[in-house]
């Protein structure tokens, strides 16, 4: 019973690591229908961000509540000076932002010098229920992304902005028509996207340490929970990411880690071509 | 060439580069040493280093690099080899087969060195070591510890064997942790064929295997080892998993109480450098099995002087290591050195057969003697535990350990 | 509504030269490319056998989406699939012969394309760009993922020691020989490219490129007309994984992944797709200024190459290509030459 918990608790909170990465993914590609495959590099960012702020003395959460503020503030520079030009092809778009991620990789990684480093986490040690032991950071991690979760689709439902967001994600030409300026939306939920991962990044770095590959693994599960949870949404991202997040976690349990390394996507493509629209499709919240 | 680990030389001119003699980046790429008496008349002999400068051994390969300069430098201010300079040549491998392919063939067409030294992970050696001695058809000295079964001509190896660190290891461990063995392992050549070897001496002491399982290099998330670990009461956990994994799954194994609950973790690779991949308490008891360790300087001179010229040139973060293939590098350019000084020349068959038997009485540990016909190394070999942070010595061989190989 | 997506980022002023620049690009190139060896040193010549092979493979990804217009951001499967299954013919049944991995290459290629098109690309619904591409890319890596754990392969490892592929009893080691090999056998493929691409069934391809639903409604079945475009480049990528396998000498997991497709992705964008000849020269400068850049400015040669790459997408998507060809000679002319006074079609 007790291993059974701990397994559970495991998966759930791999689970939400995953929702975390891929919740910014799925917004932006929800909202504008591109793809970010500078996405990983943004979760990058915000590790690299955490460390920073750990090497300098200050304390690691102090690096962590900066950095998604510092990733969205550059994602809003980049979403102006660059992705701005891509809406209008979409796979062009997915290329931009490589080569920009490529840019960001390699500058992290001629910074921290192609080693690999690790910072402690602000909260050690593990829980104790009974004879289960469970890591509190991870659950810190769990309840972290079930508030963001929560603050998202509050703000979503229930402000204005959010309203106006939504618009612009139903309807972007009758939005533009009622006087909300899909300019500004963009370059806000990009930014926001941005944040989410940098925000990701801050979280997991404790968990993975840093090093300057650290988005590429993220980046191809996000891809495919994202196409799993359907785009036009916001809760389809979410479902997809925590369906990859369960299944790539559970599955080792029972088989060897490479064949559930590798069936998770398989299952995940199949999935996507007999039902396109993915888990929830339909646009809006 | 983009690449997942890049290509890019790690700014080791941070940490106190204490040169005097002329080093030189000639701007043809690759890192160069040229002694200051170098002149005309005698012709250089030409020594490559092809090592990991970035990528997650970093912390290895520019500890070998600094080793390998450190060792020229004595070279040359004694006057070089046979009244020739060395020069060295430095490449980077960066945990990239592809890219170490490229940059091997530059050291061996572009640079046409004598000798190639290098290579830390056995894939890294099984990828450059076609380019160096067959297509190349230069020596190649393999210096970090590894599987064993690597009888190629003109390939040395001057690291440790599995017989040399299991032979006495395991029954120390079986003694000193318990019977129930897991052997949690990276997926790739060295852990697959350590494992064979370690198994038979497991269960020639009375031990048993509970479980063997192999996963990807880059994998974080250990939940479901750590879980089969603590239901199933392993006593020893005889770990191959290498970073970036290694870190997080000790980690976990911590979290989950298995040291609290009396465990011992095992790791023939784990040395001084490897102690700060986590905190000190999620390690304790840790035990290892190598050349050399740093806490023998205090017994013995050779390795106090040894210790204290590289710790004087490079102090920082890359420290002299057996775990890093630091004293295999150290062992190896010594020993062909010795050999290019028997052969009297740099031909690669007259140096061949005289490292085939070269000896040196001082060396990081002890003495090291290579076997005749072997290729590989004889060496004293040492079991140390983890306390505090710090290594203990717990045992020591009687004299110099065979390898028992090819 | 073009799907191939490019069209909307044509630069508004189109010159349309009168004079073919195409086939001077090209014979410029080739003539280059003969003399090469001649003026460099072994060392150099081995490398320019290295981005010649490069150059195939990206010919095979110009094949299936400047021409048929999908995104396949998984060539590598092909290309490495190739490679291991000759790695894996030398190593077990001591199959060297020119004869027979080559075309094994190809075979392979072919095989594994024609799966996973027919997978991604057949079915009741016309599968979109975004899941091809992304199918694509989760094949790639999911080979990737296979060939790094399956220990028969080598596992991480890979295969290393491969020896020499062998003509009779010769044996064909890098150097000028393996260059010419190279050369030879990209001259071929790309003159079959050309020819088929300038046939009728190129002008097929090419009003599928340009506008999908017009041609499906003119009857012609679209889904296969990409199947057979789509397995022609896994057959090229095939011959050029098998090359590249003998020529390194080791075959390794990330020959299959996404890096390595994503780079063959870079190379035919950045020298102009849809042309052929643009696949090549962008080869030959990526891997070209690569080599340069990081034997000078070792620390920061990604970023500067991510930097270029980054402008050519945002100002030049057509390619650097476009520099010196018009949009017209990127369809590709058919048909005779128009009579004066008269603008043909393309």
């Amino acid at each position: 019973m007790a291993s059974a918990f701990a397994a559970a608790f495991e998966i759930l909170s791999f689970g939400a690591i995953i929702v975390l990465v891929v919740l910014g993914l799925g917004i932006i590609a929800s909202m504008m229908g591109i793809f970010n495959f500078a996405q990983g590099e943004f979760v990058l960012l915000g590790a690299y961000i955490t460390y920073l702020a750990h090497s300098r003395g200050l304390p690691v959460w102090a690096g962590m509540a900066a950095a998604p503020f510092l990733v969205g503030a550059l994602g809003f520079v980049l979403e102006a000076l660059i992705i701005r030009r891509f809406y209008a092809a979409p796979i062009v778009a997915m290329l931009g932002t490589y080569a920009l991620g490529l840019i960001i990789r390699e500058s992290v990684r001629g910074l921290i010098g192609g080693l690999y480093l690790s910072v402690p986490e602000p909260i050690g040690g593990s829980i104790d229920l009974g004879s289960v032991h469970v890591s509190a950071w991870r659950f810190v991690i769990v309840v972290i992304t079930l508030l963001v979760m929560v603050g998202c689709y509050l703000l979503l439902s229930r402000t204005s902005f959010g309203l106006r967001i939504r618009a612009t994600l139903e309807n972007p030409a009758l939005a533009r028509a009622s006087g909300i300026s899909t300019a500004s939306m963009y370059g806000t939920t990009f930014a926001f996207g941005a944040a989410l991962a940098g925000l990701a990044g801050a979280l997991l770095v404790p968990v993975f340490s840093l090093f300057a590959d650290l988005g590429i693994r993220f980046l191809i599960q996000g891809f495919v929970a994202v196409m799993v949870g359907g785009v036009g949404s916001f809760i389809g991202p979410v479902a997809g990411a925590a369906v990859i997040g369960t299944l790539s976690a559970a599955l080792p349990w029972v088989m060897a880690p490479v064949v559930a390394d590798i069936l998770v996507f398989v299952l995940a493509i199949v999935f996507i071509k007999f039902r396109p629209q993915g888990l929830m499709s339909g646009k809006g919240v | 060439m983009f690449n997942d680990h890049g290509h890019l030389n790690r700014r080791r001119f941070l940490g106190g580069f204490a040169f005097t003699s002329g080093a030189i980046a000639t701007g043809v790429g690759s890192w160069v040493l040229r002694p200051e008496w170098a002149n005309a008349a005698a012709a250089p002999i030409k020594v490559g280093i092809a090592t990991d400068l970035t990528g997650p051994i970093a912390y290895a390969g520019n500890a070998d690099a600094n080793v390998a300069k450190m060792v020229i430098k004595e070279i040359n201010d004694s006057g070089g080899l046979l009244g020739r300079p060395l020069e060295l040549f430095i490449e980077d491998t960066a945990s990239n087969e592809s890219v170490a392919v490229g940059n091997v063939r530059k050291l061996i067409q572009r640079d046409k060195v004598d000798l190639v030294l290098g290579g830390i992970t056995s894939s890294m050696r099984n990828a450059i070591k076609d380019p160096i001695v067959a297509r190349g058809k230069t020596l190649y000295i393999y210096p970090q510890l590894y599987e064993g079964k690597e009888c190629t001509p003109y390939l040395f190896c001057t690291g440790p064997t599995p017989a040399q660190q299991c032979d006495e290891f395991i029954p120390w461990l079986i003694k000193n942790g318990g019977k129930k063995f897991a052997l949690p392992s990276a997926n790739y050549v060295w852990p697959h064929t350590l494992n064979v070897y370690a198994r038979k001496v497991i269960e020639a002491n009375g031990g048993e295997v509970v479980f063997e399982e192999y996963y990807p290099l880059d994998q974080v998330d250990f939940s479901s080892t750590v879980n089969r670990i603590i239901s199933n009461k392993v006593d020893v956990v005889f770990n191959t998993v290498i970073p970036p994994g290694v870190g997080p799954f000790f980690k976990q194994l911590y979290e989950a109480g298995f040291l609290k609950g009396g465990g011992r973790l095992a790791c023939v690779y784990y040395d001084e450098n490897t102690l700060n991949i986590n905190q000190a308490n999620e390690i304790e008891g840790l035990a290892s099995c190598l050349d050399y360790f740093k806490t023998l300087t205090k017994d013995d001179p050779v390795s106090a002087k040894i210790q204290a010229a590289y710790e004087k040139d490079y102090p920082g973060n890359f420290l002299f290591a057996a775990g890093s293939a630091a004293t295999g590098t150290y062992r190896g350019l010594k020993l062909w050195a010795e050999a290019v000084k028997e052969a009297n020349s740099v031909e690669r068959e007259a140096v061949a057969a005289a490292l085939d038997h070269a000896k040196i009485a001082e060396g990081p540990g002890g003495p090291a003697e290579m076997v005749p016909g072997k290729r590989h190394c004889k060496m004293k070999m040492y079991t140390a535990v983890a306390k505090g942070g710090n290594y203990e010595i717990v045992g020591r061989s009687d004299g110099l350990v065979d390898p028992k190989e090819c | 509504m073009a799907e191939s997506g490019l069209a909307g980022l044509a630069p508004a002023v189109q010159t349309t030269p009168r004079r073919k620049i195409l086939p001077i690009v090209e014979i410029l190139t080739l003539a280059v490319a003969i003399i090469l060896p001649f003026v460099l040193q072994d060392y150099l010549t081995v490398f320019a056998t290295h981005v010649v092979i490069l150059a195939l493979f990206a010919v095979s990804f110009d094949m299936v989406w400047g021409y048929a217009g999908i995104m396949s951001f998984g060539q590598a499967l092909f290309f490495g699939s190739a490679g291991y299954s000759v790695a894996l013919l030398a190593r077990d049944l001591d199959i060297t012969s020119i004869a027979v991995v080559l075309p094994a290459g190809m075979l392979i290629g072919l095989v594994f394309s024609l799966l996973l098109g027919s997978f991604l690309l057949l079915g009741r619904h016309p599968s979109t760009v975004i899941f091809v591409s992304l199918g694509t890319l989760t094949g790639s890596y999911a080979a990737d993922r296979l060939a790094r754990g399956w220990y028969y392969l080598g596992g991480q490892n890979g295969i290393p020691s491969i020896p020499s592929m062998t003509l009779g009893s010769y044996e064909i080691t890098e150097g000028p020989v393996y260059y010419y090999l190279a050369l030879g056998l990209l001259l071929v493929v790309y003159l079959l490219c050309r020819f088929l691409v300038r046939s009728q069934f190129g002008l097929a391809l090419a009003g599928l490129r340009e506008n999908e639903q017009r041609i499906a409604f003119f009857g012609y079945k679209v889904q296969h007309l990409k199947a057979i475009v789509f397995a022609a480049g896994g057959a090229i990528a095939g011959l050029a994984g098998s090359l590249y396998a003998f020529h390194e000498g080791f075959v390794w997991p990330n020959m299959l992944g996404v890096v390595f497709s994503t780079q063959v992705v870079l190379y035919v964008l950045f020298g102009g797709s849809g042309t052929l000849i643009g696949a090549v020269i962008g080869a030959i400068i990526i891997e070209g200024v690569s080599f340069w850049l990081s034997d000078n400015y070792r620390d920061i040669w990604p970023i500067i190459l991510g930097v270029l790459l980054l402008l050519v997408i945002m100002f030049r998507p057509l390619g650097l290509i476009s520099f010196v060809l018009g949009e017209r000679e990127r369809v590709g002319r058919f048909g005779g030459r128009p009579k004066e006074g008269r603008h043909a079609a393309p």
